[in-house]
């Protein structure tokens, strides 16, 4: 699934290390979700959503629906 | 990659592994030195195998306290891995053996396998993440 993560953490100047220790993940899942290798789940992702206090779909693209 | 639910499988897998191989050790010499009966070797020979049983509760529990989703997912898909070739191989030599081209195969060297596999599985997986990381 497509995601603006890579971006919103650069806009923080966040490393990737540095966005897994405040979703208490490691650092491969945020890379596995950056390159969207690996979906996260509802609850992970409404965790990364409320740690960059945008909505869901702003972070995470709807494969359903054309851009 | 090394979780608190990591470490707590490593310990517990560790205590587990040292048990079974005192078994092993302790069954091997009893049976040189005093030639059990059937019913004794049997009894020694199932409580020798209980350990095994404990690696995958000890597997179990991981699966279960591993709070990295992503991590869990990774060891289920090596598991998964392990267990489809396990069966396959499996499945395959048992054809051989209705064919008559393989003798008597121990079934005991199926959990080294699968174990075996499992490992594999995980080194290739990691060096796929490992490669990414390198490109991302």
């Amino acid at each position: 699934m497509k995601n603006r993560l890579r971006v919103l953490r650069a806009e923080r100047g966040w490393s990737q290390q540095d966005l897994a220790e405040r979703l208490e993940v490691s650092r491969q899942s945020v890379n596995a979700i950056e390159t969207g290798r690996y979906d996260p789940s509802l609850p992970l992702a409404f965790r990364i959503a409320d740690l960059f206090e945008l909505p869901i779909e702003q972070i995470f693209q709807n494969p359903f629906k054309e851009d | 990659m090394h979780t608190e639910a990591a470490k707590r499988y490593v310990r517990r897998f560790s205590v587990v592994t040292t048990l079974y191989i005192a078994l092993v050790a302790g069954n091997a010499a009893l049976d040189r030195l005093i030639h059990p009966a059937p019913l004794t070797a049997g009894l020694m020979a199932v409580l020798t195998a209980l350990p095994i049983a404990g690696m995958l509760m000890v597997l179990g529990l991981y699966l279960r306290e591993e709070t990295d989703e992503f991590v869990r997912d990774r060891i289920v898909t090596s598991m998964l891995i392990a267990t489809g070739v396990l069966l396959s191989v499996a499945s395959v030599i048992g054809m051989l053996q209705f064919a008559g081209l393989v003798g008597t195969v121990k079934v005991f060297m199926a959990f080294p396998l699968w174990c075996a596999v499992w490992g594999v599985a995980q080194m290739l997986l990691n060096w796929r993440d490992r490669r990414s990381d390198g490109i991302a």
